[in-house]
């Protein structure tokens, strides 16, 4: 695993927008940063995927995006289920919660969660993605 | 029409089958020879009027109508009696137990007057307690609306900007120059409509959310609009921001208003900021004493010429022609106005703009 800390393996895309799916990914692999990039459409899908995935190091997902608003389960409710995901796992994965949010409760609520390295609002800038992965990765 | 339903309680048998007699054709008619009796039939109907003989053994039209009033509210109470009994009944008359009184023996036309009354005022109060109602619950639905459609409406347009993001990375944007053209047309389309979605919401909310008080902490507030702000401006930390904020007092006050108003001044000092400058500094320093919050904003940025200071809390009126829909600083004001605030403004061209304002402390 002291590899995986080097450079992020994989990521995963967290959103119920086709559109930014397609887009955050566009962006994402345009900072060739990630070997390999999952979406999911609702963040349901994407907790049984983490979690019968938990034990498997092929599938470990350096970075996570997280949209806010969705339906059936939003971040913030996704966040309190992988609050209860071991420390060492949480320790190496990194949450970037990417939102087109205005409201100040959320972004506030998003910035104090423990387990979100940080808010980038919609849409996605290319510039502000790579120094973030890179200040987590020391690149 | 409604039929009016009316309660009548009297521990002589006579009275009640006289008063069914007089009124049958008029109204809904329940009979009830004593307190507990009454209360019974309160418990399955809902009754318009209620009337009540004073004397009657074990519970009397006063204590009856004490009960009634706390378990069955709505309905109008009237009561029956002789002369002699008037000066007992003074206080719960005043304590608005009872609606009216009428002298015994009643005649025809003056307690068929009092029924009359009563179900009018019956009937006002249930239609202004169901408009009470219905308001609430539009209230309710609009500001869920409100909430809802800042991010409906926001996250496509987000969307629209990513793609124009992806364009510009894959090559396409820069193409050719017409496309190019195109592509930045576009661009400040989808900025200039997220700009007006933001500020509609605000002036909507601003003139219609009565003012509220509540203790404002200006460190919490300043810091946490600086992080919104640099985040919806994208401009990360290219901009240095010099935090003074001296509160040794409370305050309260609007905090919502203070933050449109605070948020509005720092996003124009974000955006017109001199591309040329190298130190780009916003100064934000906030003092609060007992009268007031002092608040000035300071930028070294693209500044205001003399001849439009006077106008730029005008509604539409814009300096910058490629960025703004002229709302912010209006709804600054707007918002200022509603607290009782000042503002002031003093500009120089290429060189910066300081905004004064003074809030009122609503200790």
């Amino acid at each position: 695993m002291a590899s995986a800390l080097q450079t992020p393996n994989l990521l995963i895309i967290i959103d119920d927008s086709s559109f930014d799916l397609r887009i955050n990914s566009g962006i994402a692999s345009h900072t060739k940063l990630f070997k390999q990039i999952v979406c999911f459409s609702s963040a349901v899908a994407a907790l049984d995927f983490l979690a019968e995935n938990i034990n498997n190091p092929e599938i470990f997902p350096h970075v996570i995006f997280l949209d806010i608003q969705m339906p059936e389960m939003d971040g913030f409710e996704f966040l309190e289920r992988y609050d209860t995901f071991p420390n060492e796992f949480k320790a190496k994965s990194h949450v970037i919660m990417i939102s087109s949010t205005d409201d100040l409760r959320d972004i506030v609520r998003a910035e104090s969660d423990r387990n979100v390295v940080k808010l980038l609002k919609k849409p996605l800038q290319i510039e502000a993605l790579k120094t973030l992965v890179a200040k987590i990765y020391k690149l | 029409m409604t039929v009016i339903k009316v309660l009548y309680v009297d521990d002589e048998e006579n009275n009640l089958s006289s008063f069914k007699a007089n009124f049958r054709r008029l109204y809904e008619i329940y009979t009830a020879t004593s307190g507990a009796g009454a209360l019974d039939i309160l418990s399955q109907t809902e009754v318009h009027v209620v009337i009540s003989d004073q004397r009657m053994p074990e519970m009397t039209g006063v204590e009856l109508f004490k009960k009634v009033k706390k378990l069955y509210p709505e309905p109008i109470r009237i009561l029956l009696t002789g002369y002699t009994d008037i000066d007992a009944l003074a206080g719960a008359i005043n304590e608005g137990d009872i609606y009216r009184y009428i002298t015994k023996p009643w005649n025809e036309i003056e307690l068929n007057n009092g029924i009359q009354n009563a179900y009018d005022v019956f009937k006002t109060r249930r239609e202004l307690k169901d408009k009470v109602e219905e308001l609430e619950k539009t209230n309710d639905e609009l500001n869920r609306f409100i909430y809802s459609i800042s991010h409906e409406l926001r996250a496509p347009l987000a969307s629209a900007l990513g793609v124009i993001n992806l364009a510009k990375l894959d090559n396409v944007y820069h193409e050719s120059e017409k496309g190019h053209e195109y592509w930045g047309l576009i661009e400040d389309c989808c900025a200039r409509l997220d700009y007006n979605i933001t500020s509609t919401l605000q002036y909507y909310k601003n003139s219609r959310y009565s003012t509220i008080k509540e203790e404002v902490d200006f460190q919490k507030l300043v810091n946490e609009l600086i992080v919104v702000h640099k985040l919806a401006n994208n401009v990360e930390d290219k901009i240095k921001f010099d935090v003074n904020i001296d509160q040794s007092e409370k305050f309260f006050g609007d905090v919502f208003r203070i933050e449109i108003i605070i948020g509005n001044l720092i996003s124009n000092a974000i955006k017109y900021q001199n591309p040329d400058e190298q130190n780009k500094l916003i100064q934000i320093d906030v003092k609060v004493n007992r009268l007031d919050a002092i608040i000035t904003i300071i930028d070294n940025g693209l500044g205001i010429l003399n001849d439009h200071l006077n106008k730029i809390f005008n509604q539409f009126f814009r300096i910058h022609n490629q960025k703004g829909t002229g709302l912010g600083l209006f709804i600054v004001r707007e918002a200022l106005a509603k607290l009782d605030g000042k503002i002031s403004v003093e500009s120089v061209v290429n060189s910066g703009t300081k905004f004064t304002l003074r809030i009122p402390n609503e200790l």
